[in-house]
């Protein structure tokens, strides 16, 4: 069992922070709602992968990314429960997001794709680059990845679910209110459209943001600007935050 | 606090420290990484350094949210911010026409 912890680390690190972290370790290795624990560790094994993939880097480097054809290179942990387009998804997604697009989401769809795995694979992603970017910006090396337990993924999907306002299904908070998905978002008939993303596996939503509010803020502090939460104040966070999307390329 | 920093902090106290780590956090350089953490450390202290590093982490993962699954920015969000994301060229992004307000 991977025991989390920054006690030696020369700068302090919250306990919050360390607590999420393991929490989030504890739960990558798990059987998911669409994916196995194997799975789960898997693609946490090919996100990290991704990053010494030379087609990745030749597709990075290209004016499009259609521009350059190939196979992914993996380690040789590669599972074969993940196929082809699972490996496509999660290099793409770790090594160029903000060139994403539509057409390449249609493209995976139409191979074949399952949306509700491809969500929760986004989930597993998110957190795996959470905590990686964390311990390389400290000099750390990455944690190493979780033991895997059995069992088998619940394959819940929230009825409500629909195509909407993004390019995969997602539970609006006002169809969930009175549903047994009701509680994800604590019967509020609104909510930011981050928080709305992975909605169609409630599970990678509620993990995720158990991230989210340690490493960044919790929803009651973002904008009470009357007090600071942190050893950086709210200017400072928003200022990180914008660098790393505008770097990222994200428009959202 | 805006307006308490000098003018290449962008008026946010140490707002120059904090661009050159964010960058460098994202970056593939070791060595300026190193000095970019170890600049905050010594001018903000540790647990400015730990909390910055949280920040930039999460938003390097939920950029990926975003992106991956194609939600688009919140009508009342864009309307307030259409000015300014013009100007600094996040419009310009390549996601931005499919992605955008309005995608």
């Amino acid at each position: 069992m991977t025991d989390i912890s920054y006690q030696d680390l020369a700068w302090p690190v919250r306990e919050d922070i360390t607590a999420a972290h393991r929490r989030t370790w504890e739960r990558l290795g798990q059987p998911g709602t669409w994916l196995t624990g194997g799975e789960r560790v898997a693609i946490a094994h090919e996100a990290r992968a991704a990053m010494d993939c030379r087609l990745c880097r030749a597709r990075k480097e290209a004016l499009s990314p259609n521009a350059v054809q190939g196979s992914h290179d993996h380690g040789a942990h590669r599972a074969a429960q993940l196929s082809e387009l699972e490996v496509e998804q999660i290099h793409r997604i770790r090594t160029d997001p903000g060139r994403l697009s539509r057409a390449w989401y249609e493209g995976l769809a139409d191979g074949g794709m399952i949306e509700e795995r491809y969500v929760e694979t986004v989930g597993v992603i998110a957190n795996v680059v959470a905590m990686d970017t964390f311990t390389h910006a400290l000099g750390l090396d990455p944690w190493p990845l979780p033991e895997v337990r059995s069992g088998e993924p619940s394959r819940a999907r929230p009825a409500a679910a629909r195509r909407q306002m993004a390019w995969v299904p997602t539970l609006a908070p006002e169809d969930a209110i009175g549903t047994v998905d009701g509680e994800l978002y604590a019967g509020r008939a609104s909510a930011a459209h981050i928080y709305q993303a992975m909605s169609l596996v409630p599970d990678a939503v509620t993990g995720f943001f158990d991230l989210v509010v340690n490493q960044y803020l919790p929803p009651q502090a973002m904008r009470d600007f009357d007090n600071e939460y942190r050893a950086i104040n709210h200017a400072q966070i928003e200022l990180v935050a914008g660098r790393v999307s505008a770097l990222n390329q994200c428009v959202y | 606090m805006v307006g308490d920093g000098a003018p290449s902090d962008g008026g946010i106290p140490n707002g120059a420290r904090l661009i050159r780590f964010a960058t460098a956090v994202l970056g593939d350089e070791p060595e300026e990484l190193a000095a970019a953490r170890d600049d905050i450390a010594a001018a903000m202290g540790g647990a400015a350094l730990t909390d910055t590093a949280a920040v930039a982490a999460l938003f390097n993962a939920i950029d990926r949210v975003a992106d991956a699954t194609g939600i688009p920015l919140e009508d009342v969000k864009a309307e307030a911010t259409a000015d300014f994301r013009a100007g600094i060229g996040i419009d310009d992004f390549a996601a931005a026409s499919e992605k955008g307000h309005g995608a």
